[in-house]
């Protein structure tokens, strides 16, 4: 618990900073809610003026239809709950090869899966556009979609390997044991022992997995069009385009806020775990 | 390098112990991962070196199967960009971001974490203010705090007003500070052999805001680790409340400052997001660091023949990523499954 409290007195000044800093961090919050919230001409002389305040949902209507955030949004669900999915499950099986199984290549395998984490993004960047035209997803309906999602599943298996292998590293062996002398094959062992028992682990990655997905701008803004861009394209173009629409912007940063938000709320101690198991993406 | 396949070597000689040899069925779980991996990571990372010794536009591409797109450049792309001023500009911008990004955070999220450790009621509800941030993405807290910076109805503007300090002129030494036009001319430090463009702070600004929080939980873990008998002997011995801060609580965070600092460090030399929402590397390219200047050689015109060059920065930043991480690559890779 609190270290020092008990020991020394007298902690009003630290409380003191703490509530200033945290009012700095909130005001941000405190603009865009307002922002998004209120007609802009109200704000024109500062969001903080309450006086006659009205509250509306106009913004979001704006930024969800005339906008197109909201076929934005769509689309990140998409390719969001697509990759997470595709991430979570060839992950999971390579992580049990990584853990439980010897094969040829798997240092080598696992050494390159490790050094994504490190190295970034840019040096698969450039030449994953040319290569979507090759293999047919530049254009089409879904074909962008798969190729994103295969994308991000390539650029997330090095966390998921690095992080669910760890959960499933600290099964007890004895239960393994114990299926294989029971008759289990690696499938059953791997579908009916590790699974379950390393779901938190699971729960984890699948957050910070959509989290890190969710959010992701650049691969996005590189390799998809207007039809498929995701939400957070959408907000940067709108951001660039200079235009006064505060108003709607800030409606749409809320919807893109709100989903990993939810999901750190409800999945709170998930999410900390994952992030302990060594850095953020 | 070699240093990185030993300590896999290592790995896998203690994973032989205890793994079980897998025969056909360990290839076809880790198949799948391996297949997905090859087309979207490893081929596009191959391509992106290969082509990096070639001259070629997003429209005409380099193509290793296709000998008429070779037009060879040797080292030509890396000896236009490293003579390239607009690199060396985008080079000292990201190293500001080096410097800055990771100390302010660092320091900040020590901070917090250790005043939130101290105190006992509201605690909780502290550290969620700060930790929230987190899952926000870069492009939308760049938003958040394009509207903090707006002169019209933004809160740092009205404040400074409070004080009648907005767009007032402020020259110390070697800083000109200008409080206002923070997303285009915010002032200047003049360092003598270059001049910092402070703009690039504006847009650190953001990522602190949002990233401070893992340094908060990170160091949050570190702090209850400690034992309380340590603190304890540390004040019979007199020591007062900043002694034992700094004498006994800091240097047992080293483990938990060391992967916080390489977190940061390895944000700030990608650092793409935030800088394109808030300044778009401007104005002009006060900003622009090395990820917005690779971004538009290659892409900013799809016919421009300098996809070449944007590869070979790639090759570069990822070079510079891997030497500067290197030690944290291998404590990763330490922790490999047995």
């Amino acid at each position: 618990m609190s270290g020092l409290r008990r020991s020394i007195g007298g902690v009003w000044w630290i409380y003191l900073l703490l509530v200033l800093f945290s009012i700095l961090w909130l005001v941000p919050v405190m603009t865009v809610l307002m922002t998004a919230f209120r007609p802009l001409s109200e704000i024109r002389d500062g969001w903080w003026n309450l006086a006659g305040a009205t509250f509306t949902l106009d913004n979001f209507v704006g930024a969800w239809s005339e906008a197109e955030l909201g076929s934005k949004a769509i689309n990140s669900a998409i390719i969001t709950g697509f990759s997470v999915a595709a991430t979570v499950t060839v992950g999971a099986l390579a992580s049990y090869a990584f853990v439980r199984l010897r094969f040829t290549g798997r240092g080598l395998l696992y050494f390159l899966l490790i050094s994504t984490m490190i190295v970034p993004v840019q040096i698969i960047l450039i030449p994953l556009l040319p290569w979507f035209r090759t293999l047919g997803f530049a254009d089409g309906t879904w074909q962008p979609f798969l190729g994103m999602v295969l994308v991000h599943t390539a650029f997330g298996l090095g966390w998921a390997v690095f992080m669910m292998g760890s959960f499933m590293a600290g099964v007890p062996r004895e239960l393994t044991e114990a299926g294989q002398i029971d008759g289990a094959g690696h499938w059953g062992i791997f579908s009916r022992i590790i699974l379950p028992l390393a779901l938190p682990g699971i729960v984890s990655f699948a957050i910070i997995d959509f989290v890190f997905v969710w959010n992701d701008l650049l691969l996005g803004l590189t390799l998809l069009d207007a039809d498929h861009a995701p939400l957070t394209v959408g907000i940067a173009n709108l951001q660039s385009a200079h235009l006064a629409q505060q108003d709607v912007i800030s409606a749409g940063a809320l919807l893109a806020i709100l989903p990993p938000l939810a999901l750190f709320v409800a999945l709170n101690r998930y999410y900390v775990r994952g992030l302990f198991s060594g850095g953020v993406k | 390098m070699a240093g990185v396949i030993r300590a896999v070597g290592r790995a896998r000689a203690r994973g032989e112990g205890r793994a079980r040899p897998g025969g056909t069925i360990a290839y076809l779980f880790v198949l799948p991962a391996a297949l997905v991996f090859a087309l979207f990571y490893l081929w596009p990372a191959l391509n992106t070196v290969l082509s990096s010794f070639f001259t070629w536009s997003i429209l005409a591409p380099w193509q290793l199967a296709d000998p008429a797109t070779w037009q060879f450049a040797g080292l030509g792309n890396y000896v236009e960009v490293l003579t390239d001023g607009r690199f060396w500009n985008a080079a000292f911008n990201t190293a500001i971001w080096l410097v800055l990004f990771p100390i302010i955070a660092t320091v900040l999220s020590l901070a917090i974490a250790i005043g939130i450790w101290e105190i006992s009621r509201g605690a909780r509800a502290l550290r969620t203010v700060f930790v929230l941030p987190m899952t926000v993405s870069l492009t939308a807290a760049g938003v958040l705090w394009v509207l903090v910076f707006n002169p019209d109805f933004g809160v740092l503007p009205a404040a400074l007003g409070v004080f009648g300090l907005d767009g007032a002129n402020i020259d110390i030494g070697p800083l000109h500070l200008r409080l206002s036009e923070w997303l285009s001319n915010p002032g200047t430090l003049e360092l003598g052999f270059a001049t910092v463009n402070l703009v690039n702070l504006s847009a650190i600004m953001p990522a602190v805001w949002a990233l401070t929080g893992f340094g908060v939980i990170s160091f949050t873990a570190g702090l209850t680790a400690i034992s309380p008998e340590l603190i304890e002997a540390a004040r019979l011995d007199g020591a007062n409340r900043f002694q034992i801060a700094r004498h006994v609580v800091v240097p047992q965070l080293r483990g938990a400052m060391v992967i916080v600092a390489v977190v940061f460090v390895i944000y700030a030399l990608r650092t793409f997001d935030v800088v394109w929402v808030t300044t778009q590397g401007g104005p002009g390219t006060d900003s622009e660091v090395v990820a917005i200047l690779l971004w538009r050689e290659a892409l900013a015109f799809f016919d421009s023949p300098s996809a070449g060059q944007a590869t070979a920065i790639a090759v570069l930043l990822s070079a510079v990523m891997v030497i500067g991480a290197y030690p944290y690559l291998r404590s990763l890779l330490r922790e490999a499954p047995e």
